[in-house]
């Protein structure tokens, strides 16, 4: 079967990548290893949050303080700002409204009431633009009986130390009752599942009016819309105060909305999306990339002029680590790791940790190096890349799409 | 907030440590109608009770080497299957004999086992093979022995709940600073609550130290002098139970040479090496040690070559210097009862140290003898008869669950016992899982708070297996966290806790970290740090290794 | 270190894999509708270890459990979780009886000779009111289910008649796994595939024996029936794959998935060595046209609308992109790819009455997007989602050959196949 590009990986970044291609009339499979880590993004994007612990707040300054290895300098600093902005054109022709600039961060409420640095965030989602202009004063939290996804006393904590009266409302209704039976599967997604026809949502609207009189603005757990915010605009439309929505633990309805658009913005574009499959191997030509080889297809691998790597970092599989060696597991191309597996990791849970910035190894146009030279068709993009740092820096969502973007300008030929 | 009641009583008897054998000794003192007060400075069962294998020894492995250590294990362990039946799983025992190792043993050990009272059947290699598959299939010996499994945890909470139960006051955080001694009798002890910063002090008549290897210490604040020798032993959990049976080598105590399927999971172990005192406190797991255990362990089951490892954990074995040899050249094994009025002439204080935790029901019954001596009281020692509270007959049983989907019910019953009836279970809300790798439900997570003196994350994962499953507490740690602080208004608190439990479950996944318990641990840190940002609201620094 | 160690992680059906991220939960249709399954994650790997150590821990809703393996798909680490659930199934009915409903809704091939022998009485007798309450109520089948029509003619009989003398003339060859849908409800489908094969020049060939592929007997717990009717099979296809050197079509995604992966992996019938040699027949053609051994030329004329859904045991396959693709190169055909989603019907399992309202709650979500797509038909490579969409939404579902056979201009292929 013979594709013009193949990515490999099915999350933000090869579907990023993979709408830019299709766009251009391109035809591009992506070979998906099941659901992607977007499922544990609470609704923001990230382009740089923090370097050396230090908050950032004009990421698009900040990127030219970074080390050369981050895929931002490799893909150019002064390509940053437009990259961006064309990311956001990308989600809003998805479908996916978010809010905020790349030139100054904003704040997005983590789970747990924490203030953290963002570049964008859904529009139906509770964000902060400036910490001393807050966008209200008294906020009603409300608060789904049974429900243990949503740390609210420690949410509340958080929203009252950056300076609102929080009143914490505890609320159900019938739809919500019934869903508690499951001992286990009352989780964020399964109450979007339950709260999806307007009589459920009349039914939360109902439990709002009638607890949340004093606020200025209502919270809600990130319980509505797996699909779009439909939900949210309904339920909205029936309350008579502003309403956000608040991130829960994982799985995150946000991040199951978002790859479901971009998914299905991919296919509308002409695209196909093999879910649920894994590229295992390939077949090399000197330099070049000519054919992957996946679980399910198998001996019908596939062909194409150009590959992209975008199979993330170890939770999603993209990088292995086992007793003896850091690898990438599909094409064995290189990585930067560390060879002694004493200085992967260190004690101390909230330590920064070696291993969270391994990567594969690239040039400065993305492309992956087998014994230091590079695969001329094959790029890397996203999580898998190296010398950046999602978990301490901030920056896993923003290097996936701009990596994403400039490896699809890279083969479309700019 | 510990009522003043408690410390304003004087008490016949003030055991410190609560390990197993501060439990068992503590329950001994008041089922013989002593007033009687446990205190701990961390959580019960934090020390060498907490850190082994969890294996309920018939004594073979003692057989060759210590015979009386041998039929004190065998006597010890035909009790426990009447008194702890919750906390015990009769899986049976395997010495194996490898091709490197010397089948001239087998008759040694097999004759030491009938000498101690331990029943030990030579059976054909392919038998073994065939009741216990996980074994290394070129084994060319193999003896049958009532070894089992037995869950620490639970036995010392068993023996707490029952001391209290007859009335004895049991205190964990709270350290005991100095002894109040008053000439040559220590009649109290000098407390620092770690909960909420108090000093207090606390008369009692006689005062136990009961506290493994800190029990130097605490002599020494006595003015005692006991020369202990801290042996460490590493051990690595493993993710499911690859054997059904604990298995052994059979030949001299070595390096990694037993596999004990505890619970859901098996356990590797042990290393053994000497360390200096002042290192107790450090129970971080080294390469080399991984390594050691790992070699080692494939042996007894090639499996382990690819199962995936959860944890590393170690603990400190608190072996004394006989008092006539303090170099340490010979060293016992065997309890250690000192009445410390006959060796220093000090009235009031007895320490009971050495033993095995499979000994501590014994090592209950020495010390409260000797403090039953001291007081002048004649009641006898029925610990040994009386089964321990979630041991009874009766209780709810996993044949009653039907209805509903009950995994959270079948897993409390398995923990608790007859006990598990006390667990609220009739609104839905009570039935919500809260680890569903253990299936630990709110209303568990309740029972544990107010009934088993849980103070934190840590204490609630003693009591109840939170966070104890294969993912190390991702999604459990934040609801139970946000219980606890729910119940205890303490918010602030609830978010220290869960840094320092994820800090406490990294402690032990970091030496093993790759694989999928490094996804694991991305995972985790990518929903706490990144999604979360609780890196933001807590600093662990200066207690990274708060445990 | 000499032996090669920690590696890799062993464990039964992947299950030590599991990260506990909890996206299975996420795709789970049954979960979806009822809060007294308790989800993949539970009900798989969650439970295992606990299984493991005693098996008392098997809870019987699990029975909800569709197999539709969705969750196997979306797991990002390759866990086999509803492998691990049939498991666990499997070794709980050991000793126990499956009811007589069970048995006769498993049973595919043995109610199929038995109704295609009066098929006329059987179908208006299956049809009549009085007999679907009496089924209802005593058989607990649900009322508003239609047994499939049996067809008066069996596939096979007509294959004896109509085709078997003409295969051998064919230059090239390969047999056909027809299953008892094609066998005694649709013999139809299976001459669409005779059809179009034949026209790019292979002969069709029955297997020596051919017996229910037992998707429905593991279903329902009859896995030792299964399990001898997979011996069977496997030895067929052996015959034929390693003897004849045929690839065994299929046009079923169930059967297809079940002779591959399920029979190893439930029933432990070692199909390794001709796995690779059992295929949809969709893919076959695909891989003749992209590798350009053969032609196919199309009727001028032909111009639908149809959607195609992805049965789950097909996505679990990862072939749907072969029937979309043969579909996409049919000119006249305006083909709508559907989200995957659930149907409910899961073979029997939405026959049955205590899943009924279940089964049609799930596949509410499908039968939703179908009237959205504002087709004439439905395409789909499995015959029970086809009873189930065509029950529920009333439009006509074909299998992807049936209409490649269709759409076909016969004459002109079998012309540019130099025939």
């Amino acid at each position: 079967m013979r594709m013009d590009t193949v990515i490999m990986g099915g999350g933000l970044s090869a579907l990023t990548c993979g709408i830019t291609l299709a766009k251009h009339g391109k035809r591009v499979t992506i070979v998906a290893s099941g659901q992607s880590t977007l499922l544990f993004n609470g609704g923001s994007m990230e382009l740089l949050g923090s370097i050396d612990g230090q908050e950032v707040t004009a990421p698009l300054e900040a990127v030219a303080t970074l080390p050369d290895n981050h895929p931002y300098r490799k893909i150019g600093t002064e390509r940053i700002a437009s990259l961006a902005s064309e990311a956001k054109q990308l989600l809003d022709d998805a479908g996916i409204n978010m809010e905020g600039r790349p030139d100054a961060n904003h704040w997005r409420i983590t789970p747990m009431g924490v203030a953290k640095p963002a570049w964008l965030t859904l529009s139906d989602h509770m964000r902060i633009d400036d910490l001393s202009h807050l966008p209200a004063k008294r906020v009603a939290l409300m608060a789904i009986r049974g429900y243990l996804d949503q740390p609210n006393s420690m949410l509340a904590q958080g929203l009252r130390s950056l300076g609102m009266e929080v009143k914490v409302v505890e609320f159900s209704t019938s739809d919500i009752t019934s869903l508690r039976r499951s001992p286990s599967e009352m989780r964020a997604t399964s109450l979007a599942k339950h709260l999806m026809s307007n009589s459920a949502l009349q039914r939360v609207a109902e439990q709002i009016n009638a607890l949340a009189n004093e606020a200025d603005l209502v919270l809600l757990p990130s319980v509505l819309g797996q699909n779009d915010d439909n939900d949210f605009r309904t339920l909205q439309s029936m309350v008579n105060k502003p309403l956000r929505l608040v991130a829960t633990l994982p799985p995150a309805v946000a991040g199951m909305r978002m790859q479901a658009q971009l998914r299905h913005y991919f296919r509308m574009l002409g695209g196909t999306y093999l879910m649920g499959d894994t590229a295992v191997s390939g077949t090399f030509d000197q330099d070049r990339l000519t054919a992957v080889t996946t679980a399910k297809l198998g001996d019908m691998p596939l062909k194409a002029d150009h590959f992209v790597l975008a199979t993330g970092s170890f939770v999603s599989r993209g990088l292995m680590a086992d007793y003896e060696r850091v690898y990438e597991p599909v094409l064995g191309v290189d990585v930067d790791a560390d060879a002694d597996r004493e200085c992967w990791t260190r004690f101390g849970v909230l330590n920064a940790q070696a291993y969270t910035q391994y990567g594969v190894a690239t040039d400065n146009s993305l492309r992956c190096l087998i014994e230091g030279k590079p695969i001329t068709n094959l790029r890397a993009i996203g999580s898998v890349l190296s010398g950046h740092d999602a978990i301490k820096m901030g920056d896993g969502t923003g290097v996936s799409m701009l990596t994403a973007l400039a490896a699809a300008h890279d083969i479309i030929g700019r | 907030m510990v009522t003043n009641d408690i410390y304003n009583k004087e008490y016949d008897v003030i055991i410190v440590g609560g390990g197993a054998t501060g439990a068992g000794t503590a329950r001994d003192c008041a089922l013989r109608g002593l007033s009687v007060l446990l205190v701990e400075r961390n959580d019960y069962s934090t020390g060498a009770t907490g850190r082994n294998h969890g294996l309920m020894h018939s004594g073979a492995r003692y057989a060759v080497t210590d015979g009386e250590s041998a039929s004190e294990c065998i006597s010890e362990n035909m009790i426990l299957r009447r008194i702890a039946r919750h906390c015990v799983e009769e899986t049976d025992g395997l010495f194996i004999t490898l091709p490197e190792d010397d089948l001239q043993y087998q008759q040694t050990f097999v004759d030491a086992c009938q000498r101690a009272g331990i029943r030990a059947d030579i059976i054909d290699p392919a038998e073994a093979r065939r009741i216990e598959p996980a074994v290394n299939p070129s084994l060319i010996g193999a003896v049958r022995v009532p070894d089992a499994s037995i869950d620490p945890f639970r036995l010392t909470v068993a023996n707490l709940l029952d001391a209290r139960m007859h009335g004895a006051e049991t205190l964990n955080h709270h350290e005991v600073e100095g002894l109040i001694i008053n000439q040559n009798r220590v009649e109290g002890v000098k407390l620092l609550s770690k909960r909420d910063g108090r000093h207090v002090e606390v008369r009692g008549r006689v005062v136990v130290n009961a506290c493994g290897i800190w029990g130097q210490r605490i002599a020494q604040m006595a003015g005692a002098k006991i020369s202990m020798f801290p042996a460490r032993g590493a051990l690595l959990i493993f993710g499911h139970r690859v054997n059904n049976m604990v298995i052994n080598r059979c030949r001299k105590p070595a390096n990694a040479d037993i596999l004990v399927p505890d619970d859901t999971v098996c356990v590797i172990g042990t290393t053994s090496d000497h360390i200096p005192i002042e290192t107790v406190d450090d129970m971080r797991v080294t390469r080399e040690e991984v390594d050691v255990l790992l070699k080692e362990g494939v042996k007894i089951a090639p499996s382990l070559a690819t199962t995936r490892i959860i944890r590393a954990y170690a603990g400190v074995r608190p072996l004394v210097a006989s008092d006539d040899d303090p170099s340490g050249r010979s060293i016992s094994r065997g309890i250690v009862c000192l009445d410390h009025a006959k060796r220093d002439d000090i009235e009031g204080f007895i320490t009971i140290t050495g033993g095995k935790m499979m000994t501590y029901r014994l090592m209950g019954e020495i010390a409260t003898n000797a403090v039953c001596a001291k007081l002048g009281n004649t009641a006898p020692c029925v610990t040994a008869a009386q089964p321990l509270p979630g041991s009874e007959e009766g209780g709810p049983s996993q044949s009653d669950l039907t209805k509903r989907y009950s995994f959270g019910e079948r897993a409390a019953i398995g923990r608790h016992g007859s006990l598990a009836a006390r667990i609220e279970k009739d609104n839905d809300i009570d039935n919500a899982l809260v680890c569903e790798c253990e299936g630990v439900t709110v209303g568990e997570i309740k029972y544990a708070v107010h009934q088993l003196h849980v103070h934190n994350l840590v204490n609630l994962r003693r009591r109840t297996r939170v966070g104890m499953g294969t993912c190390q507490g991702k999604l459990c740690s934040c609801r139970a966290a946000s219980l606890l602080g729910e119940i205890n208004h303490d918010v602030k608190g609830a978010q220290e806790d869960l840094a320092a439990f994820l800090d406490e479950r990294w402690k032990g996944m970091r030496p093993v970290a790759w694989g999928d318990t490094l996804r694991e641990a991305q995972l985790t840190a990518h929903i706490y740090e990144g999604l979360c940002g609780l890196d933001k609201v807590v600093d662990l620094q200066g207690k990274e290794d708060a445990q | 270190m000499a032996e090669p160690m920690q590696l890799c992680n062993i464990s039964e059906n992947n299950f030590e894999q599991c990260t506990k991220c909890s996206i299975c939960t996420t795709v789970c249709p049954v979960a979806a509708v009822t809060t007294d399954y308790p989800g993949p994650k539970q009900a798989g790997p969650d439970g295992e270890r606990y299984r493991l150590k005693d098996p008392a821990y098997y809870d019987k809703m699990l029975k909800l459990c569709l197999n539709c393996k969705r969750c196997e798909v979306a797991c990002p680490s390759n866990v086999h979780i509803a492998d691990i659930i049939q498991r666990a199934r499997m070794q709980a009915s050991v000793g126990k009886h499956a009811s007589l409903r069970d048995t006769m809704l498993a049973s595919t091939d043995l109610l199929g000779t038995m109704a295609t022998l009066v098929a006329p009485v059987t179908n208006a007798t299956l049809g009549l009111k009085p007999v679907k309450l009496v089924m209802d109520s005593v058989m607990a089948i649900d009322k508003h289910r239609t047994f499939p029509a049996y067809s008066g003619t069996k596939f096979e009989t007509w294959y004896k008649r109509h085709a078997a003398s003409s295969q051998g003339a064919y230059p090239h060859h390969v047999s056909y796994f027809h299953g008892c849908y094609v066998n005694y409800n649709f013999p139809r489908l299976g001459q669409d595939l005779v059809k179009v094969m034949n026209a790019v020049g292979y002969g069709v060939h029955l297997l020596a024996k051919e017996q229910c592929c037992g998707v429905a007997l593991i279903a329902n717990g009859l896995y030792k029936q299964a399990r001898r009717q997979g011996r069977v099979n496997a030895a067929s296809i052996r015959q034929a794959v390693n003897a004849e050197h045929r690839t065994v079509l299929t046009t079923s995604s169930s059967c297809t998935f079940n002779l591959r992966d399920e029979y190893p992996s439930i029933l432990d019938i070692d199909t390794s060595d001709v796995r690779d040699g059992i295929m949809l027949a969709t893919r076959f053609l695909y891989n003749l046209v992209d590798e350009g051994s053969i032609k196919l030329i199309f009727k001028q004329d032909y111009k639908r609308r149809i959607a195609y859904h992805t049965a789950c045991h097909m996505q679990r396959m990862g072939w749907q992109l072969y029937s979309i693709e043969m579909l996409r190169m049919i000119p006249g055909l305006d083909l709508q790819v559907l989200e995957q989603e659930c149907c409910g019907i899961s073979g029997t399992y939405g026959f049955k009455k205590e899943n009924y309202e279940r089964s049609q709650a799930i596949g509410s979500v499908l039968f939703k997007h179908i009237a959205d797509a504002q087709v004439e038909a439905v395409a789909t490579d499995c015959e029970t989602c086809k009873w189930q969409i065509e029950m529920s939404t009333g439009l006509p579902v074909e299998n992807p050959i049936s209409i490649l056979a269709d759409a076909l201009d016969v004459e002109a292929t079998r012309k540019a196949n130099g025939l």
